[in-house]
């Protein structure tokens, strides 16, 4: 069974790229554009892994991230967290909270799908 | 420094200048004698006798009797503060020792201190953009989502060999669609960084305005001719109310009042303040300004049209303290409202008014329509020589104790930069909003002052927001307390009514004040 991945970006191009590229490689992508909408598929149809952008519209992604954290099953769930370049109060904040590993846009394609790949195979 | 050093400051003076005892003396209308007792500071001086002896000697009152001095002395005293030197032991003799034998140096210092200070608040302004403005924060990570957009697009451009075409025509125009963004993003960061920069504003041209005002005692003969001649024309002869003002604008220049609801004034114009356009004819207000704001917009208006801002243009050429545009600016508003305060408090009646109620600041807010704050500004005006009030000193603090303005005193030093004495009445004003709150004040040199504060309320944006209060503070000796109602019940006899206080903790001497929230860098 495909690897289902939880991509919370609000960048529709991004979206579109990235999901292109996890696709190929034989992961099960779902998108989600703002905070709520990843709490949504979080709460009803949790994924195998998550992609979460810091900004976001609605619930930002240290919100996000905090609920995963603070959840009992979904607190196992890796998550990676995309962040922008000399934001160096973002890496911290999401470190205290609990994060399995760092994204800095701009990031390649291969970058991502390598996180990807060793946080759900080491899981 | 004080009175001790005015009589071998006059001999000093008058022996350079090769002039006798009894020359000096005829002029000043004394006896020969009579000024060697005060050249040996065996009389004591002051008044007109010291004017008359000052202007024979080609000095200012304030070089004679130290004043200047004692206002050098002070900031000296501030600098001293400054927890840089807080190894070096500077004190107050070695200071008075410095701003006596090397008043230049003494200057210099200033000077250098205060551009040290200004240069810290632009840095600190310009870092805290850099790492907490959320809108810069916002537009670098719009910057880095689209270049990844791009970087990922692209590469599936160049890495991914059997795209279909559709495939291959919607990740190039996501390619093209970014960049185009991307030059957007970037161009309004850069503009930003261009605002940014015109922020990061000085604090200088605020103390130039300070230190023109206390050269010149805070009071302007000249803006006082010209209000009372503007009365005259308005055909004003006791208080003046909206419709004199409305009357005489549109009578005089067809200028008309529009009062519009806050959310609906023009772009530009702040709610707060008031607009005039000189195309159309108009003062524009918001409804939500208080009438005595209301009251002061209309009398800066008219008397700026009726003397076509002359008098104060005058007034600011002869300005030798105010450096920069900016310091002109603020000197322009300033003095605008002095006008303004003139025409609507005029000197001889509001004096009287003030003697009369012993300084009742609520009375004399009533009495003359006008806001505690206008009337307070008004007192510390009363400089007229032969025809003055009380000297009063003022401050005005916010909430979070920034002072947003000073008028000091001989020995009352105000803080120029951070905070006065928590235990200053204009701090206790705000545990009591819209109460007058009183308090005889004693200084470690033994000073003492009545201290009279109350806060006033200003427009808040929206209810939910904290209520906006300001403190105003006058300051006199308390030798004069008794001339005013403030005074009243208070002793100088009995210490149990006195508050001991300082200027601030780290120039304080007072090491056992419960209050004390920093340690003192300057020795007793």
């Amino acid at each position: 069974m495909a690897v289902r991945i939880l991509l919370v970006e609000d960048d529709s191009h991004l979206v579109e790229s990235l999901t292109f590229v996890l696709e190929r490689e034989g992961f099960e992508v779902r998108a989600a554009s703002d905070g709520e909408a990843a709490m949504r598929h979080l709460r009803f149809d949790p994924p195998d892994t998550m992609i979460l952008d810091v900004m976001l519209p609605l619930l930002n992604g240290f919100e996000v991230l905090k609920f995963v954290k603070s959840d009992p099953v979904l607190k196992a769930m890796p998550v990676i967290v995309l962040t922008a370049k000399g934001q160096a109060h973002d890496r911290q904040m999401a470190e205290t909270i609990g994060v399995e590993a760092f994204m800095t846009k701009p990031f390649s394609n291969r970058d991502i799908v390598d996180a990807v790949r060793h946080l759900t195979t080491r899981a | 420094m004080g009175r001790s050093l005015i009589g071998p400051r006059i001999r000093e003076r008058r022996r350079t200048l090769g002039l006798t005892q009894a020359d000096v003396a005829a002029k000043a209308g004394i006896s020969a004698s009579y000024l060697n007792l005060i050249e040996g500071n065996k009389r004591s001086i002051g008044g007109t006798l010291l004017q008359r002896i000052a202007a024979q000697l080609g000095l200012a009152v304030d070089d004679i009797d130290g004043a200047a001095e004692r206002r050098l002395l002070d900031d000296l005293e501030e600098l001293a503060g400054e927890t840089l030197f807080a190894g070096l032991q500077l004190n107050r003799s070695s200071a008075s020792e410095l701003a006596s034998r090397h008043a230049p140096w003494a200057h210099a210092l200033i000077a250098l201190h205060r551009s040290w200070l200004d240069r810290n608040r632009a840095v600190d302004a310009l870092s805290d953009r850099l790492t907490q403005d959320p809108r810069l924060a916002d537009a670098v990570h719009d910057l880095l989502t689209k270049a990844s957009a791009i970087r990922s697009s692209s590469e599936i451009l160049e890495n991914v060999h059997d795209l279909e075409p559709a495939q291959r025509a919607r990740f190039t125009s996501i390619v093209g669609s970014n960049s185009r963004k991307l030059a957007d993003a970037a161009q309004a960061l850069a503009a930003y960084f261009d605002s940014t920069h015109a922020d990061a504003r000085s604090n200088m041209p605020v103390e130039e305005l300070d230190d023109f005002l206390v050269e010149r005692d805070n009071y302007f003969p000249e803006l006082e001719r010209v209000a009372a001649e503007f009365r005259a024309a308005a055909g004003i002869e006791g208080d003046c109310g909206d419709g004199e003002l409305l009357a005489f604008l549109e009578r005089r220049h067809s200028v008309q009042l529009r009062v519009q609801a806050a959310a609906d004034l023009p772009p530009g114009v702040d709610p707060r303040h008031f607009a005039y356009d000189p195309v159309a004819r108009t003062i524009t207000i918001a409804d939500s300004a208080p009438p005595a704001s209301r009251r002061f917009a209309l009398a800066r208006t008219a008397t700026a049209l009726h003397d076509g801002g002359r008098s104060i243009a005058a007034e600011l050429d002869r300005a030798t303290a105010l450096t920069s545009d900016m310091a002109r600016r603020r000197a322009e508003r300033a003095l605008s409202s002095y006008l303004a305060a003139a025409v609507l408090m005029p000197y001889a009646a509001f004096r009287d008014a003030a003697a009369r109620s012993r300084y009742d600041i609520e009375y004399l807010a009533r009495r003359f329509l006008a806001s505690i704050e206008q009337v307070c500004h008004r007192l510390v005006t009363l400089r007229r020589p032969g025809e003055s009030g009380i000297p009063f000193g003022l401050l005005r603090v916010d909430a979070a104790g920034f002072v947003t303005k000073r008028f000091a005193l001989p020995h009352l030093s105000l803080p120029r930069h951070g905070n006065a004495c928590p235990l200053w009445a204009a701090y206790g004003a705000f545990q009591a909003p819209g109460a007058v709150v009183r308090q005889l004040a004693e200084f470690p040199s033994g000073d003492r002052f009545l201290f009279v504060a109350q806060t006033v309320e200003k427009t808040r944006p929206a209810f939910a927001m904290p209520r906006r209060l300001l403190s105003i503070m006058l300051a006199c000796n308390a030798l004069y307390a008794d001339q005013t109602i403030y005074g009243d019940g208070l002793s100088t006899a009995s210490p149990a009514g006195i508050v001991p206080v300082g200027t601030n903790c780290r120039t304080c001497v007072r090491r056992a004040c419960a209050y004390r929230e920093e340690d003192p860098i300057i020795d007793a």
